[in-house]
């Protein structure tokens, strides 16, 4: 279980992006942070495996508090969170096999991961992991050569690499048309589900939000306005979620994106 | 500059304007030097014509230019090598200190300025300035001409690599941080393979250029297809000299032709 408590990010000496933050995300369960643009989404995601440093409050992973993980420790955790981009992010010129096992480097000694030094094992898992999303046939392709959708499941199978408790996923499906979008969508889902990952994604697309996830997080500014099972999301909660702040009462459709 | 015009057809007469006295200010530049050297642009051009007729007589390379063809084809051949071997051990050289220097790697920002200034020095110093200073030490040799295109190429490179690294989509390398790849994980499974092409296509970029430079620089380190030159030229053996010229002219095609086509095949 992720259990965020009390999560504060200043950027800079005065942008309170984050205040006070609390929730918690199941094992086995999608839970989605919705939440109108420059809200604090990506700076959450960012916070709980570390790539941006927060002020204060505790991250709980099993009961483990990621913040005070010293650098080894810290690298550990990683290896064992999966994150996957709007922008896949994957390395270009390397071939999709070669992506997924950069899933392995968390775990490898620093001079087998920089040599790609895999074992036998390693390489067949991550060709196992590549037909397991669908893309058994382009495991020598480079990336760069591949579709937004097929380039988003190599990423989905670089994390899976990393046997993770819990995948993050900021913004996967925000370049992807609606056809990838639902094939995406429905591996994270069945990931949730078969193997008990915590999956937790930030959207945009409220309708794939209400679809897709057992539990939304809403936010605004920086802080919760909402914590729920998504049956309990209504438009009032909506027009909480996306209340714009400088204008009290100002409501933006909430597919706006 | 003002940004709120009254009308489009304001706007345009204002840039139009503005276009007229940066002409304006060219033109003096130019008259300007011009009577300050005192080049008589007329009296040059008009020299031209006749000019090229004495190049063409003298230096085209006839029948008996061919007897120089194996000392010639020879010293090219030590040039292409000092050219090829200075950039790529410069090119070693400088992709560890660019991955030292560039603000996304340097493992500090003290180490990222000192690299960045010792670049900067070994750039701006020319080649011909190198090879007088290394004369002093090494003398008349190969050495000395390899080790002139090293320094230069070594404060090129190291920037041109530097510019690359800092140029690639950071979030690429987070997200390998993000599996738990350490340091030089993230340099050699994520920085290298992201810029590899684009170092490259410096390196070809720069044995090009060397090749050029080191017939300059063998001039004055007496060595190589530049001092070939030199005494063909001093001794009056116009024919042969030229010979050299259209020789370097096509050895530098060739080596661009065959770089595009690597460049391609790694692209
Ligand atoms: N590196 C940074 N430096 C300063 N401020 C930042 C930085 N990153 C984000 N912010 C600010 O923090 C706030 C939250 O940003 P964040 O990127 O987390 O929003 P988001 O909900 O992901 O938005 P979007 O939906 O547009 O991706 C914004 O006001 C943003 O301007
Ligand atoms: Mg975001």
């Amino acid at each position: 279980m992720l259990k965020v408590i009390q999560l504060d990010k200043t950027y800079g000496s005065n942008k309170h992006s984050l205040k006070a933050v609390n929730f918690t995300a199941q094992p086995g369960e999608v839970t989605a942070i919705i939440g109108p643009s420059g809200a604090g989404k990506t700076t959450i995601l960012r916070s709980i495996n570390q790539l941006i440093r927060d002020d204060s409050g505790q991250i709980l992973l099993d009961d483990q508090d990621i913040r005070q993980a010293n650098k080894g420790e810290l690298r550990k955790i990683r290896h064992h969170i999966g994150m996957i981009f709007q922008n896949y992010n994957l390395i270009n010129p390397l071939t999709a096999l070669e992506n997924v096992l950069h899933g392995r480097l968390g775990a490898k000694s620093t001079v087998a991961g920089m040599l790609g030094l895999y074992s036998d094992d390693e390489k067949s898992e991550a060709l196992a992991l590549l037909d397991e999303v669908g893309l058994k046939e382009y495991a020598y392709q480079r990336c760069d050569q591949l579709s937004g959708g097929q380039q988003q499941r190599v990423g989905i199978a670089r994390a899976l690499m990393q046997h993770p408790k819990m995948i993050l996923c900021d913004e996967p499906i925000a370049s992807l048309d609606p056809k990838s979008t639902k094939i995406v969508m429905d591996i994270l889902r069945k990931l949730a589900r078969e193997k008990q990952l915590i999956i937790l994604i930030n959207l945009h697309q409220v309708d794939i939000a209400l679809e897709y996830a057992d539990h939304i997080v809403g936010i605004n500014s920086g802080a919760i306005v909402f914590e729920g099972p998504t049956d309990e999301v209504n438009d009032g909660v909506l027009q909480k979620i996306y209340r714009q702040a400088d204008q009290p009462g100002a409501v933006v459709t909430a597919n706006e994106n | 500059m003002k940004t709120n015009y009254q009308s489009p057809q304001q706007f345009y007469r204002q840039r139009r304007l503005r276009m007229l006295i940066v002409l304006l200010i060219l033109i003096g530049i130019y008259v300007g030097s011009m009577l300050l050297v005192k080049f008589q642009t007329w009296n040059s051009i008009v020299k031209i014509p006749a000019g090229l007729i004495w190049l063409f007589h003298n230096f085209i390379p006839t029948e008996r230019s061919i007897s120089y063809l194996g000392p010639i084809l020879y010293q090219l051949w030590r040039t292409l090598l000092v050219s090829i071997s200075s950039t790529i051990v410069a090119s070693i050289f400088a992709l560890m200190a660019a991955i030292l220097g560039a603000k996304t790697t340097t493992p500090h920002r003290s180490v990222s300025l000192v690299i960045r200034f010792g670049a900067s020095l070994l750039r701006n110093i020319p080649v011909v300035a190198w090879a007088m200073i290394l004369l002093f030490s090494f003398k008349q040799s190969d050495f000395t001409g390899f080790l002139a295109l090293f320094f230069m190429t070594l404060g090129y490179l190291t920037r041109a690599f530097t510019e690359t690294i800092e140029d690639l989509d950071a979030e690429k390398i987070q997200a390998l941080q993000a599996v738990g790849a350490n340091y030089f994980q993230c340099v050699f499974c994520g920085v290298l393979p992201e810029a590899a092409s684009t170092l490259t296509s410096w390196v070809l970029y720069m044995i090009e250029n060397n090749l050029r430079d080191a017939t300059l620089v063998g001039l004055l380190t007496g060595t190589g297809v530049g001092f070939l030159f030199d005494t063909y030229f001093k001794s009056f053996r116009y024919d042969a000299a030229g010979l050299i010229v259209l020789l370097i002219a096509i050895l530098v095609i060739l080596l661009e032709l065959t770089s595009t086509q690597i460049r391609r095949a790694i692209a």
